[in-house]
């Protein structure tokens, strides 16, 4: 047996004891345990925000993708004029979106689609020359934080992906799904493919750009039929933005508003 | 965190099924403070980072 068993059984020798803590050492205990949470705390939302979002946003896109397919087969598609726009001015712009002009002529028909409603899934958007975009991404409409969790948004105020003017998409760089992470590495006349219920428009890179987020004048409308996509810039950093401005080359209305007819 | 798992109250699988349960609702609750922190104070306008 040991010398310890065998005071324990004598029970003459007391077991020598620590001193209680002193405050000054359960203060210090107390906030090194409370720095140790926070810190964990911490690691978890930047966890959370880089991953957790991610992982429940790619769940939302698989049904959206579904409902993308339901509207493709249901949307009703109707013929209205071709109303170019005329946009603003060149010269410094305005700081409220202006309202889209035009007259109406004889320069031809287009397809259009009803409007979606908000935060409805209603097109996909592919870019094959970037990895991260060659699957596609559903497009909701709207862009207010809700939307945006579940994919990319349109905003609601600029016309339809096909449509005559500036068509504007906005999505997370580096969160929820992170569509447009490697938006920075699009190079001049890459294609850019969006599927909506009239069928595939494809518009080529013409503009890029980093503005500062008061920068509205990109989403402002253009002659012709572009499309414009907005993310954050740099990365994990909402101080700038990302803009992409692609100019419609193919699809279902390029022909009228090419003036190809 | 032993200490807390001694003082639940049952039997051993009680306990686990406790702590399981405890710890699942925690992550939740954590998931959507998550949210609001970076709903709140991370968001500038719509789109972030």
């Amino acid at each position: 047996m040991t010398q310890l068993a065998d005071t324990a059984e004598s029970g003459t020798e007391e077991v020598p004891r620590l001193p209680p803590p002193s405050r000054g050492y359960r203060l210090m205990h107390g906030i090194g345990w409370t720095l140790i949470w926070l810190g964990a705390l911490t690691m978890g939302f930047v966890v959370h925000q880089l991953w957790m979002t991610t992982f429940f946003a790619k769940q939302n896109q698989a049904e959206l993708i579904v409902d993308l397919e339901e509207r493709f087969g249901s949307a009703e598609i109707i013929e209205i004029p071709y109303i170019p726009v005329t946009p603003p001015t060149d010269s410094p712009p305005p700081d409220d979106p202006p309202i889209a002009s035009g007259a109406l002529g004889n320069l031809g028909v287009l397809r259009a689609e009803a409007p979606p409603e908000e935060g409805a899934a209603f097109a996909e958007i592919r870019i094959p020359s970037l990895a991260s975009l060659q699957d596609g991404w559903a497009v909701v409409e709207g862009v207010s934080l809700d939307d945006l969790k579940n994919g990319a948004g349109h905003m609601p105020w600029t016309p339809l992906p096909g449509q005559p003017g500036n068509s504007v998409i906005s999505g997370h760089r580096t969160t929820y799904g992170q569509p447009f992470h490697d938006l920075d590495l699009v190079e001049f006349g890459d294609l850019i493919e969006v599927k909506t219920a009239l069928g595939t428009h494809t518009y080529a890179v013409r503009e890029i750009h980093v503005v500062n987020p008061t920068e509205l004048w990109v989403t402002h409308p253009r002659s012709g039929a572009w499309l414009t996509l907005t993310t954050c810039n740099p990365k994990f950093s909402a101080k700038e933005r990302l803009i992409v401005a692609a100019e419609l080359v193919e699809g279902p209305n390029a022909e009228v508003i090419l003036g190809r007819l | 965190m032993r200490r807390i798992y001694r003082a639940l109250p049952g039997p051993t699988p009680v306990k686990i099924v406790t702590s399981i349960v405890v710890v699942a609702v925690a992550l939740v609750a954590l998931h959507f403070f998550y949210e609001w922190v970076g709903s709140s104070f991370l968001d500038t306008g719509g789109t972030v980072g």
